[in-house]
């Protein structure tokens, strides 16, 4: 081993041995648990196969409510964050009077944890004593039970979801619109594109790359949610707004069930990184296109 | 054929309302995005500040007290909470960037099998979901004997950001010349000298901007603290959730409690904002 | 009736002025170069006839309609970039289109003029590509492609050769010429590259400092140069430049520096008169310094030592000491060999001699 490779594998011990004590002996043991008969209370620990794994997919609760959950919020995460960060980027990317404190404003949610995010939002949506239900009388509306409703709790953990990380796809998408040359734009100005068709056909395809990037960043980061959804509803009303991370922990920390929440996890683990290999080749792509 | 004598024309109704009523639509939309995304922080400020019997009312009161901090502030676990988190996230902080710089310079310097394989286990292990690891690590913080301590906490803490930042730490070498080290070692330097007196200098925005980023990401953490924590180290933002599911009602407590929260927060931001746009920049 | 008229044109940037009092007539089918060294305002005044800049005071018109409050896409002109300024991610032949189709041309008549500019270009075969498959000198082409396909009245170029090497740059103003031959329009092109200028040049501008130095055809501006800038500017090697003390000498001017004195006969050179007992500068083009001794009273003499030469293949260049300073030659004898400190003798005729009151030519 020459000179230079054993540099290179000092670079990386201390993060190696963090690695693996830290991540890879608990992927393996939370692996060996879901084959195993582990519950907290009654360890026994005997050879089970994929009885567990089974058991999480014929659980009708993980079939029916918690994948479409995450898938579903996943995609309207993305979508809802990603269109209002583009239109908050477009803005702030003109010069106009008070450009720096709507720029603050806009980066505050960046450093609100998220459990505080949730906490703000769900006194807002309170259904007795909420801003949201007392402004919906002040208009005339009956005031609704925000929380013990499937859809609408799904609405409030979005839009928490939504005010929380906006503000960093608006951040990254501004650099990226600030990044951009200007000289097919102006070409564009002589070619007599009006501002909707340089949008279209000029400044959306420059930012592609950008925007892919964000995209999988974020739906990756979306699918492991686990601190809105539990502070704002804890799974409920009834276990109808869990997501995958939350089923995983109920089994494991509620049923006390490690072994069937080890196979819950293993299983989301395998759906997101195949997810993340397909992404990171469309990425890929992506990139090679836009040199 | 007098192409060009066609005159050019502009689509859309936006574009067709005067100068005038484009400034004004377009103030319309600043005005909203900053009421989105400041209402509820200041909403939780007010209810903060109200009185455990107006916060019935808050938006119709007018009574004004401090004596939900005085309270909060009076409960052991809060304080303690406080001060734990401030050390996990500094400590985690420090540990962290020593880590990961070493990490990503490897990735931004060599190329070969080894860089690869090592790129290719930190993408995967960025992927997948704490919960498939955090769960087992209940376990073997158990077994190792540091759980419920700072130990337990600050180690799952460095390998999740050895995943997030040696990316980004290896854009800042990437951006670094190297020729500047090249030059050193002719000059009788070792490949550690090189890169603790040449390469780490040069990164010191980029450190300063990470560091920033890492010590809040680590403030906000909760689902580690959650898992990994019992009564002996108490953490913020699980004490904060918790205050949520048992204390109901009591909202000027909990959004004191989460105000305490946020002023550390606020602080490094406004004052780490400047070195964070200036270490990205590179 | 394509013609350019700039009148009084300013340009000010807050408290900087980038450009001051341009007065230019530029007639129908011209090809104009602006020509001068980085900042002195040539791009600026170019993108002000475009209309990517607001004019800061003074007129310009187009086709005898003044331009100044017009969209840049309402002026009937086309340009082309330094990089190209191409939409990255449409083939090439949306490229062409994207103009006409945001003026709503028909169909079929986008294609015929697709297709017309892919004939004149040759990039027929290139159409389906994206910009970034094809190379430097390709994407130039579909960069003047788009320029012929709306068939605008002027043509603009802001610096298009200099992003390319200097052999695929020289092939390109061949190529340049021979679009210029099929399709006459109005042109006007910016470069910092004298070369260029005075080889695509039907006239030249040469401007510094936000200033227009001289306007002439590239013969007038080789012999003729206006001052001491354009004389620099213009040809290459540049011109070499002695100051010289004038003193009156009977019927003759005595011009002397140190280590080198000549005659001039006064009848010939009257405008020296006035600086008699002043300082001036004298200029001569290194090719027309001549080794060799003087042959009549029409050439002047110098003498100095060899201090570096370069071998050219067909030519050398000689740089030689004279007094506290050099002065360099061109046009040797390659197999003249020439050890550095050899002593030569030049001539040089009188008629190729300028002279210059601190920048302007006496």
């Amino acid at each position: 081993m020459n000179e230079k490779t054993r540099f290179m594998l000092a670079l990386i011990t201390p993060a190696a041995l963090v690695l693996i004590l830290f991540q890879v002996v608990p992927i393996l043991t939370g692996a060996n648990a879901s084959f195993r008969d582990w519950t907290l209370h009654d360890p026994k620990r005997t050879w089970v196969g994929f009885a567990n794994y089974l058991h999480v997919l014929r659980d009708a609760e993980f079939r029916d409510i918690v994948l479409p959950n995450t898938f579903g919020f996943m995609i309207a995460t993305v979508a809802c964050s990603l269109l209002l960060g583009l239109a908050i980027a477009l803005m702030l990317n003109k010069r106009f009077p008070g450009r720096w404190l709507v720029q603050s404003f806009v980066l505050l949610p960046l450093m609100v944890a998220p459990v505080i995010a949730a906490i703000m939002i769900r006194w807002m949506f309170n259904d007795q004593f909420g801003v949201v239900n007392a402004a919906l009388e002040g208009l005339g509306v009956a005031p609704i039970s925000w929380l013990t409703q499937r859809w609408t709790t799904f609405a409030v953990i979005l839009l928490t979801d939504v005010w929380l990380w906006t503000p960093w796809f608006a951040l990254i998408l501004l650099a990226g619109l600030q990044s951009l040359p200007p000289e097919p734009f102006e070409a564009a100005r002589i070619d007599a594109a009006s501002a909707w068709r340089t949008f279209r056909y000029i400044t959306l395809p420059m930012l592609r790359p950008v925007m892919v990037v964000c995209i999988v960043i974020r739906a990756i980061d979306a699918f492991r949610t686990f601190d809105i959804v539990w502070t704002i509803s804890g799974g409920g009303p009834a276990r109808a707004t869990e997501l995958f991370s939350l089923y995983a922990y109920v089994e494991a920390f509620q049923f006390l069930n490690l072994a069937r929440g080890s196979a819950a996890a293993v299983i989301g683990a395998i759906i997101i990184i195949v997810f993340a290999l397909l992404l990171y080749r469309v990425l890929n792509r992506f990139v090679e296109v836009s040199r | 054929m007098d192409i060009a004598a066609v005159p050019a024309r502009s689509a859309g109704f936006f574009f067709a309302l005067a100068p005038r009523g484009r400034a004004v639509f377009f103030a319309l939309a600043a005005i909203a995005a900053c009421l989105l995304f400041a209402f509820p922080v200041f909403w939780l400020i007010l209810t903060s500040l109200r009185p455990g019997t107006g916060v019935y009312y808050v938006h119709r009161g007018t009574e004004f007290t401090i004596d939900n901090f005085h309270e909060v502030l009076s409960q052991e676990i809060v304080l303690r909470a406080l001060f734990n988190s401030f050390m996990i996230s500094t400590l985690a902080t420090v540990l962290s960037l020593g880590v990961t710089a070493t990490s990503g310079y490897m990735l931004s310097r060599f190329k070969g099998p080894i860089p690869n394989a090592w790129f290719s286990l930190i993408y995967i292990f960025r992927c997948v979901p704490y919960v498939a690891w955090v769960l087992p690590l209940y376990f073997v913080t158990q077994q190792l004997n540091i759980f419920d301590s700072y130990w337990g906490l600050l180690l799952p803490h460095i390998a999740v950001h050895i995943c997030f930042f040696s990316w980004i730490m290896k854009g800042f070498f990437d951006g670094i010349d190297p020729s500047m080290e090249y030059a050193a070692m002719i000059d009788g330097c070792s490949r550690w000298g090189a890169f603790w007196r040449v390469a780490m200098p040069a990164a010191v925005p980029g450190l300063t901007a990470l560091a920033i980023l890492c010590w809040l990401y680590t403030w906000n953490e909760f689902l580690f603290a959650l898992i990994l924590t019992a009564h002996e180290t108490p953490i913020l933002t699980v004490v904060m959730a918790q205050f949520v599911h048992e204390l109901g009602m009591e909202w000027h407590l909990m959004s004191a409690t989460a105000v305490i929260a946020l002023v550390p927060a606020l602080i490094v931001t406004l004052f780490g904002q400047r070195y964070v746009i200036r270490g990205l920049r590179i | 009736m394509a013609d350019i008229v700039l009148s009084n044109v300013h340009k000010v940037y807050g408290h900087v002025v980038a450009v001051t009092d341009i007065n230019l007539a530029i007639k129908d089918r011209e090809f104009v170069v602006l020509v001068g060294p980085s900042g002195c305002g040539k791009s600026t005044t170019l993108r002000m006839i475009a209309g990517l800049e607001e004019i800061s005071a003074g007129t310009i018109a187009i086709g005898g309609r003044v331009v100044n409050h017009l969209q840049p896409k309402d002026r009937d002109i086309a340009m082309v970039f330094q990089n190209y300024a191409l939409y990255r991610h449409m083939s090439v032949r949306d490229n062409l289109a994207f103009g006409l189709r945001n003026r709503r041309v028909p169909a079929h008549e986008i294609a015929a003029a697709v297709s017309r500019a892919a004939r004149i270009l040759s990039i027929e075969p290139l159409l389906d590509r994206r910009p970034h498959q094809l190379s430097g000198g390709q994407q130039q082409r579909v960069a003047l492609g788009r320029c012929i396909v709306r068939n605008p009245k002027v043509f603009l170029f802001d610096e298009p050769l200099s992003n390319l090497d200097a052999q695929l740059r020289a092939q390109m103003r061949l190529e340049l010429k021979e679009l210029r031959l099929r399709v006459p329009t109005t042109s006007i092109f910016v470069t910092h590259d004298q070369t260029e200028a005075m080889t695509l040049g039907d006239r030249i501008v040469v401007m510094k400092d936000g200033v227009v130095q001289q306007v002439g055809t590239p013969l007038e501006l080789y012999r003729k140069p206006a001052n001491r800038f354009v004389a620099s500017f213009i040809g290459s090697p540049s011109m070499n430049f002695i100051t010289v003390r004038v003193s009156a000498d009977g019927e003759h001017f005595a011009l002397a520096c140190q280590g080198w004195r000549f005659r001039l006969p006064a009848r010939r050179f009257p405008h020296l008169g006035s600086h008699v007992g002043r300082s001036i500068c004298v200029g001569v083009r290194p090719q027309h310094v001549r080794l060799g001794a003087a042959l009549n009273d029409d050439q002047i003499a110098l003498n100095g030592a060899v201090t570096v030469t370069e071998q050219l293949g067909d030519e050398q260049l000689l740089a030689v000491r004279l007094g506290d300073g050099e002065i360099r030659i061109a046009g040797v004898d390659p197999d003249l060999s020439l050890p550095t400190g050899s002593q030569i003798e030049a001539a040089i005729a009188t008629d190729h001699l300028h002279f210059f009151d601190e920048l302007e030519q006496i």
